[in-house]
């Protein structure tokens, strides 16, 4: 068990060293330095060299991916070139802000694609059932950016009930943004719910058909019993892996979500690095994203460990 | 739950809600990123809010010509390198402090100020020394004569604050514009509001919004929305959504920004300037905006970076002539056409169809243009100036400066390497030419020159689309540092 554990982390820090380097290294590859990317038309004369003394770029590369590196594994992301901040600081809130979304997105988007799984399921093939999942499906074919086009022309244009774009700052209180995560919360939920409904609906099909719950039938324990306390933490397990994923993609990947609704969070964040050609920016916040992919994978392997003890005999 | 929904519902409807009355929001690209500053000649100077703080000594006129604003009138001694100014009286800083001609000397010389190390001390590069003739006299001392220093004085950077308030200025925006600062946040909303000692009378709003919205697409939306009463600039395609919509009002406005072509006059065969013509006469411009931009997304130019609200701008006709084309080009001893291989890559949505579109015209005249695609990282050092032919962009900037910064012999951003001392020295002639009229043929001249020898093919200038929502009042449909801030309100 503790040797399993062990592997799994150590997969883990190897996969974050490979981001690493491939982080730098792509870096590394493009025409020119950083410097002339950022700097575009100005990159001559004082201003250039200015640049490149303050960001080392005299010195090999393998010097300044150890330099880098090491800043890294203290905690020390560097600096922003076009902010001319500590990158720390400029991720912290937008972290913030986009955990604050995705948290209000999972709390939405997972119980009720949990819900609404088990009752297709318990109505498979019946007009419940066909509208849950046709609904479902439909929602998620509808790439993102347009539902949120609809949900902002009707709610925000027509209605006017929601603002469109948020107009507070980054740092601004919790109490501030909440407003402004309605929509995108709504967009966010419809977008994830038919991956993990879906999974629950098969999965509860299958395990309603099983010997164990017809044993239960049999002895007469009461319907919604079997359901909720037997059936489903069963049918939980495969959809585990897919709440997971659909928690570090809420995390990381809502980048056009966030655009969309102008929403001051980590994707939005390196939307703008990207454009300013902010490298060191954008390395960071490429490294933070391949560590919560990392790391959300990682506990839904552990909780898998935890709850069915089959996986944890060592092979 | 239904109380919550409710209640949730009341809370957005008051924050997104209506505009308060005589309440004018806009917003604002947030391009420094929260660094914006207050101080109007900081690299990071925060473009709205210092246009409504701030007044300038000279501003133009809907017709892009000095008039005045702090100064009140002004004259050039015989040879234009002493100008005397004479201040507008009864003029207040937003502090209560009086304007007067030592404020003008410390501005002037702190923009000067290698310390501070400032963009705009290039533009007023030509000026000396500022002497005080009395509070509301004074007279600028120039080291070359220079017959368009009111023009310098127009750029929307050189903006007036008080006497040794260079250090605070950044949080204060103690100027004598229209507005007042209130609250600075450029990442959210910065409150202005109405200064009621303006010396062109009391401001129409009561107070501005200027707030931080980083994609443009977002603003389009929170125009649409109310969240904001104006956006400066929508795409050509996104002008749709308002056309015949009586919520909101549509602003054309031609600018001097441009994309175009450049090939270098320093490597054969485009050494030859009969080539070099050529490549020119087998545009078709009207076709090229139309199928690159848009219709009306532009003003056709030939070739010379003056823009049509420029009053140094000339006329010239450019029409396409594959014949006369073909002629030059036969003249030149390419009988069976040449090839040009163009390096763009796609920074500029614009760059690779406006190449395309060409590949297709210049083909008429025997003239075949292949397309080298690069990376966008690395263009401006690795590609523009570097390769023989490439893309380029540019924004608006009047006639002097322009053909300075983009054309003389010596210039660090002469694109298309063009070296003519008689231009250089026509350049030097037309700053000292104290007589208008006389001044704007020999501006006229030096397009000339570039229409018929120069390197860069510049096929027209954009328009920008402005989007107002119906109630706003008071804003014309003039390019952006004309605006006369103090009249626009939203009702």
């Amino acid at each position: 068990m503790l040797k399993l554990i062990l592997q799994r982390l150590g997969l883990a820090v190897f996969t974050l060293f490979t981001v690493c380097v491939l982080v730098f290294g792509v870096t590394e590859a493009l025409p020119g330095d950083v410097c002339t990317a950022f700097l575009g038309r100005d990159a001559q004369g004082t201003r250039l060299e200015n640049c490149r003394q303050q960001r080392n770029l005299d010195q090999p590369a393998l010097q300044r991916f150890a330099d880098w590196g090491t800043g890294v594994l203290q905690g020390d992301l560097g600096t922003s070139l076009k902010r001319d901040k500590s990158i720390n600081d400029l991720v912290a809130t937008r972290m913030r802000n986009t955990a604050v979304l995705g948290f209000g997105a999972a709390m939405i988007g997972i119980p009720l694609a949990i819900i609404l799984g088990v009752m297709a399921a318990l109505r498979r093939d019946k007009p419940a059932d066909m509208m849950i999942s046709g609904t479902s499906i439909f929602a998620m074919t509808i790439p993102e950016f347009v539902t949120a086009t609809v949900l902002i022309f009707i709610f925000s244009i027509q209605l006017q009930w929601f603002p469109a774009v948020t107009t507070v700052r980054h740092n601004a209180p919790i109490a501030d943004l909440i407003p402004n995560i309605i929509l995108p919360m709504i967009t966010l939920a419809l977008v994830m719910m038919a991956h993990i409904l879906r999974m629950i609906r098969s999965a509860m099909i299958d395990v309603m058909a099983s010997d164990f719950v017809q044993m239960a039938r049999l002895k007469g324990v009461p319907y919604w019993h079997i359901v909720f306390l037997h059936a489903l933490p069963s049918a939980m397990l495969p959809a585990i892996n897919i709440i997971a994923l659909t928690i570090a993609w809420l995390l990381g990947g809502v980048v056009i979500i966030e655009q969309v609704f102008n929403y001051p969070g980590i994707g939005t964040l390196m939307i703008r690095a990207i454009y300013d050609r902010d490298l060191p920016l954008v390395q960071a916040i490429a490294l933070i994203l391949a560590a919560v992919y990392v790391l959300c994978n990682l506990l839904a392997d552990l909780s898998s460990l935890a709850l069915n003890p089959r996986l944890r005999t060592a092979r | 739950m239904k109380h919550l929904i409710t209640s949730v519902v009341m809370a957005s409807t008051l924050i997104s809600g209506a505009a308060t009355a005589g309440t004018f929001r806009l917003a604002h690209d947030v391009g420094y990123a929260g660094a914006e500053s207050l101080d109007p000649i900081s690299p990071n100077r925060f473009f709205y809010a210092n246009q409504m703080l701030y007044s300038r000594l000279v501003r133009q006129d809907e017709n892009g010509q000095p008039s005045p604003d702090l100064a009140t009138e002004w004259s050039a001694s015989a040879d234009a390198k002493t100008w005397t100014f004479e201040l507008r009286k009864g003029v207040k800083f937003h502090d209560g402090s009086d304007l007067d001609s030592a404020d003008i000397k410390y501005t002037l010389e702190r923009i000067k100020d290698p310390e501070i190390d400032s963009p705009v001390a290039a533009v007023l590069g030509v000026i000396d020394s500022v002497n005080i003739i009395n509070d509301h006299k004074f007279e600028i001392k120039l080291s070359a004569p220079h017959a368009d220093l009111p023009l310098l004085l127009m750029d929307y950077r050189v903006r007036m604050i008080a006497e040794g308030s260079g250090d605070t200025i950044t949080k204060t925006g103690n100027g004598t514009g229209p507005f007042i600062l209130e609250e600075l946040d450029p990442e959210g909303t910065t409150v202005l509001k109405a200064n009621p000692n303006y010396w062109e009378g009391t401001p129409a709003a009561d107070a501005l919004e200027i707030i931080g919205i980083p994609d443009s697409q977002a603003r389009v939306q929170a125009v649409m929305a109310g969240q904001i009463d104006f956006e400066d600039s929508i795409l050509a395609q996104q002008s749709k959504l308002f056309s015949n919509n009586p919520q909101f009002q549509l602003q054309s406005i031609a600018t001097g920004e441009w994309r175009g072509l450049v090939f270098r006059t320093d490597m054969a065969p485009l050494d030859n300037a009969k080539v070099r013509k050529a490549l020119r006469l087998a545009v078709d411009r009207d076709e090229m905006l139309k199928l690159v931009s848009g219709e009306g997304a532009g003003t056709v130019t030939c070739d010379h970076p003056v823009w049509s609200g420029d009053q140094y701008r000339t006329n010239i006709d450019c029409s396409q002539n594959i014949a006369e084309a073909k002629k030059l080009l036969k003249e030149a001893g390419f009988e069976n056409g040449i090839e040009v291989t163009i390096s763009a890559a796609d920074n500029e949505p614009e760059w690779i169809r406006m190449i395309e579109v060409y590949q297709q015209q210049a083909a008429k005249a025997g003239i075949t243009v292949k397309l080298n695609m690069v990376p966008s990282d690395g263009y401006w050092s690795d590609v523009w100036m570097k390769h023989p032919a490439v893309a380029t962009r540019w924004s608006q900037r009047p006639a002097d400066q322009i053909l300075n910064e983009g054309f003389r012999s010596t210039a660090t951003w002469n694109e298309t390497f063009f070296k003519n001392t008689d231009f250089d020295n026509a350049l030097d002639a037309a700053r000292s030419e104290l007589n208008f009229d006389k001044r704007k043929g020999l501006y006229a001249d030096l397009q000339n020159t570039l229409w018929e020898e120069g390197g860069a093919l510049i096929p027209y200038h954009l328009n920008q689309t402005r989007v107002l929502r119906s109630n706003v009042t008071g804003l014309a449909p003039v390019e952006n540092f004309s605006i006369r801030w103090h009249l626009v309100n939203a009702e």
